[in-house]
C-alpha cells in the first residue's frame, strides 16, 4: 500500500456493517485504480474485531481495526481520534465516509485534528489534474468532489490538491454494493488507542427514540404529502385529497413529528423515497433532507404560500397561496370532474 | 444560574435569489443581497429561550467580508445582549478550517472578558456552502464536546445540558458538560419576529468590528479548494401560479394540466 490509497470508513450500525458504507469500496476501487493504489477499510468500536468476516471478500486490500471496550455509540470525541490515529499513520489520499448525521461530525472533527479538507455530502467523485488558477502548479490526478452548493440551485466542485488525507462525506445510495472476491486474503491490521475517561464524560446517550416503518410508500402512484404549514386539519384536507385520487399520504418530518400522521408515512433522508406518477406537496418549504426522498417523482405539484419556498424550484406545477383555501378548492373541483 | 452564550451568525447572499455564474465557473457576488443565513435565527430563538429560563447573557458573533453590517440589526433586534463582527478581507478564499479556527479564536478572546462561555449555537448550515461542519470543528479547536442537529434543548442542570438530537432514523437524547457547542435544527423552535420598537432600538446599538489579525491567525493554509460552480439544470415544467382571485389560478390551473395532458384522477 502506498499513500495514493483511498480509504473507506465503515460505519457500524446496531452491530453490523452498514450497507450504505459498503457500497463506497466500489468507488474507492475505481479512484484507487487510476491513481495506483490501494484500498483501505477502517472499522471503529467496541466489540467489532468480529465483524472482519462480514467484510473479508470485499475488494479491499487492508482493513485497519480499533477495537475497545471504551468506546460507545455517538462518542464523536474518541471516534474522530481514533480514526485520526490510523489516518496519520497510513496518510492515504482519501477518505470516503457515509453522510449521516454522525459520520459528519466525525469527519469534520478529523479534518481539525489532521489540518485537512473536508468536503460533505458529495453526490460523486471523480479523479482530474487541478490546476492552481494562481500559481498555475499543477497537481496531477487529484480527486475532485462534487457537491449541491446554494440549497441545491448550483453545484460545485472541490478538491483538495495538496492536504493528505482528503476526507470527504458521500450521500447514501450512490454506487452499487461492492464485488465479492471469494478466497482473496485480507490484510488485517489492528491498532489500539487510548479511550480517555475524561472524554468519554463529556457526552452521554439517555434514550433513543427509532421512528418505526410499516407502510410501504414506493409502489403508490400518487402522493399527497403534507408539511408544517398544513397543521392537523391540512392533515384531513390531505387524507381527502389523497383518497380521491386513490392515492396515499406522505409527510415532512416536522409534520410527522408533530404527530399530524404517523411515522411509517414519512418522506426523505430519514424517511422513505419515492417515485410517484403525480406528488403533491402541501404546506413543504422543500428541504433538502425532504427532497432527496422525492425529487425523482415523475410530475411534482406543490402548494406553499411562500413564493420562494425551494420546492417550487423542483416542481412541475406551482400554486402559490393558502392551502386552506386552495385545498377545498381542488377536491370540490376534482368531484365534480369525476361525477 | 446564568448563563454566557455565544450565538454564531453568518451572512451569506440571498438564498432566494442566488449568485449567477461568470463565464469561467466563478459565483458573481457583484449584484447579490446579503442577508443572515435564515437558518441561524433559529439557533438564536434557542438561546433567548435560553436566557429566559436560566438567565444570562447572549452575544452574537459573524464572520465576514462585507461592509453592511446592518443586516445583523435583525438579530440584536430578536434581544441578543451584543454583536461583534469580524472582518477579513481574505474571507472569500477561507475553508471551513479557517472559518472554524478564527471564529474558536475569537469564542477564546470574548470568554477572557466574560470569565467563562457556557454554551456557543450555531445553526446546521450554511444555505450557501451547505456543509454543516463548523459545529463540530470549533469543538474540535476548542477542545469541548459539539451536537449537531439539536431539535431541542431540554434542560441545564449541574453543568451539563440535555439536549435531543435529531438522527436518521429518529431522535437521541444526549447529555453533554458545558461547555459545548450545538447546532440548532429548524425543527424545534419558531424563530420571533422582532418588534417594530425593538427594530427602531436596534439601530442604534453599536457593532464592534474586529479583525481575524487581532485575534492572532497563524494557520493560513486554505486546503479545500473549489475548482468550479455550475448551474443545476431543472428539468421540471416550472410553471407557477400566482392570483388574487384563487379561482380563476385554479382555473388556471387545470388548463394547464389539461393542455399538458396530465390527468390528476385515474
Ligand atoms: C438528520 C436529519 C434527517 C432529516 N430527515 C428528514 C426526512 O426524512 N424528511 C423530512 O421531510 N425532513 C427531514 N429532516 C428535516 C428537514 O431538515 C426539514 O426541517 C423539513 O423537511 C422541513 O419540513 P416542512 O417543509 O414540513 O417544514 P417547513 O420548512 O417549516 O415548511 C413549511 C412550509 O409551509 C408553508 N406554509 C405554512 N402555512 C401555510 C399555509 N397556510 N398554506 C400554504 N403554505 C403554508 C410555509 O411557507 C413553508 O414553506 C431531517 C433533518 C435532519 C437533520
Ligand atoms: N462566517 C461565519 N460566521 C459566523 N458563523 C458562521 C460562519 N460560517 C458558519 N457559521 C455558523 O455555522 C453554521 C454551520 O455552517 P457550515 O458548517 O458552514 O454549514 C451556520 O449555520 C452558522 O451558524
Amino acid at each position: 500500500m502506498n499513500s495514493r490509497d483511498v480509504y473507506v470508513y465503515l460505519d457500524v450500525v446496531e452491530g453490523k456493517i452498514s450497507i450504505n458504507s459498503l457500497s463506497l469500496i466500489t468507488k474507492a476501487r475505481e479512484l484507487a485504480k487510476i491513481l495506483g493504489g490501494g484500498v483501505g477499510a477502517i472499522i471503529v468500536g467496541r466489540d467489532v474485531k468480529k465483524l472482519v468476516k462480514d467484510v473479508e471478500e470485499y475488494d479491499i486490500d487492508v482493513i485497519h481495526i480499533i477495537d475497545h471496550p471504551k468506546l460507545k455509540d455517538h462518542d464523536v470525541i474518541s471516534y474522530s481520534k481514533a480514526v485520526s490515529e490510523i489516518l496519520s499513520k497510513t496518510r492515504p489520499e482519501a477518505l470516503l465516509m457515509i453522510s449521516t448525521a454522525l459520520g459528519k461530525e466525525i469527519a469534520s472533527r478529523i479534518a481539525v485534528r489532521l489540518r485537512t479538507a473536508v468536503a460533505t455530502d458529495c453526490i460523486d467523485l471523480y479523479i482530474d489534474d487541478y490546476k492552481d488558477p494562481v500559481s498555475g502548479e499543477v497537481s496531477e490526478k487529484t480527486i475532485h468532489c462534487i457537491r449541491y452548493v446554494f440549497r441545491g440551485e448550483l453545484s460545485a466542485v472541490v478538491a483538495s490538491p495538496r492536504q493528505r488525507p482528503f476526507i470527504a462525506t458521500v450521500r447514501p445510495g450512490l454506487y452499487p454494493a461492492p464485488q465479492k472476491i471469494f478466497g482473496r486474503k485480507i490484510e488485517v491490521k489492528e491498532w489500539s488507542i487510548e479511550v480517555s475517561e475524561d472524554d468519554l464524560m463529556k457526552t452521554e446517550v439517555l434514550e433513543i427514540q427509532k421512528i418505526e416503518r410499516k407502510i410501504d410508500l414506493s409502489k403508490a402512484k400518487v402522493i399527497v404529502a403534507g408539511g408544517r404549514g398544513a397543521k392537523a386539519e391540512g392533515f384531513k384536507l390531505i387524507q381527502e385529497l389523497a383518497s380521491l385520487l386513490k392515492g396515499e399520504v406522505g409527510a415532512t418530518r416536522p409534520a410527522v413529528d408533530a404527530g399530524w400522521t404517523t411515522p411509517d408515512r414519512m418522506i426523505g433522508l430519514t424517511g422513505q423515497t419515492v417515485k410517484p406518477d403525480i406528488y403533491i406537496a402541501v404546506g413543504i418549504s422543500g428541504a433538502p433532507q425532504h427532497t432527496i426522498g422525492m425529487r425523482d417523482s415523475k410530475i411534482i405539484i406543490a402548494i406553499n404560500k411562500d413564493p420562494e419556498a425551494p420546492i417550487f424550484k423542483i416542481s412541475d406545477y406551482g400554486l402559490v397561496g393558502d392551502l386552506f383555501v386552495i385545498l377545498p378548492k381542488i377536491i370540490e373541483r376534482l368531484r365534480q370532474l369525476k361525477s | 444560574m446564568s448563563l454566557n452564550i455565544i450565538v454564531l451568525v453568518k451572512s451569506v447572499p440571498d438564498p432566494k435569489t442566488p449568485p449567477t455564474l461568470k463565464v469561467d465557473g466563478s459565483l458573481d457576488l457583484k449584484n447579490v443581497k446579503i442577508v443572515v443565513n435564515p437558518i441561524d435565527k433559529y439557533a438564536v430563538e434557542a438561546a433567548l429561550q435560553l436566557k429566559e429560563r436560566y438567565g444570562g447573557k447572549i452575544i452574537g458573533l459573524s464572520l465576514g467580508d462585507h461592509d453592511n453590517i446592518d443586516i445583523f440589526r435583525e438579530i440584536i433586534a430578536m434581544g441578543v445582549d451584543s454583536f461583534i463582527y469580524i472582518k477579513d478581507p481574505d474571507y472569500q478564499r477561507f475553508d471551513t478550517l479557517q472559518k472554524s479556527y478564527v471564529l474558536s479564536k475569537a469564542i477564546k478572546k470574548i470568554e477572557k472578558d466574560l470569565g467563562r462561555v457556557d454554551l456557543v449555537l450555531c445553526g446546521v448550515e450554511s444555505s450557501d456552502t451547505n456543509m454543516g461542519v463548523l459545529a463540530s470543528q470549533i469543538g474540535e479547536w476548542l477542545e469541548i464536546p459539539s451536537i449537531s442537529y439539536v431539535d431541542k434543548i431540554l434542560e441545564i442542570k449541574n453543568g451539563s445540558i440535555i439536549v435531543k438530537k435529531i438522527i436518521e432514523d429518529g431522535f437521541i437524547t444526549l447529555r453533554s458538560r458545558m461547555p459545548v457547542v450545538l447546532s440548532i435544527a429548524d425543527t424545534g423552535y419558531e424563530p420571533r419576529i422582532p418588534s417594530l420598537r425593538d427594530t427602531i432600538m436596534a439601530r442604534r446599538r453599536e457593532i464592534p468590528i474586529w479583525k481575524t489579525s487581532d485575534l492572532g491567525l497563524e494557520f493560513r493554509e486554505i486546503v479545500l479548494k473549489t475548482v468550479r460552480f455550475k448551474q443545476i439544470e431543472s428539468k421540471r415544467l416550472g410553471k407557477i401560479f400566482r392570483d388574487e382571485d384563487v379561482d380563476k389560478m385554479i382555473d388556471r390551473f387545470f388548463e394547464e394540466l389539461k393542455r399538458d395532458g396530465v390527468s390528476l384522477l385515474r
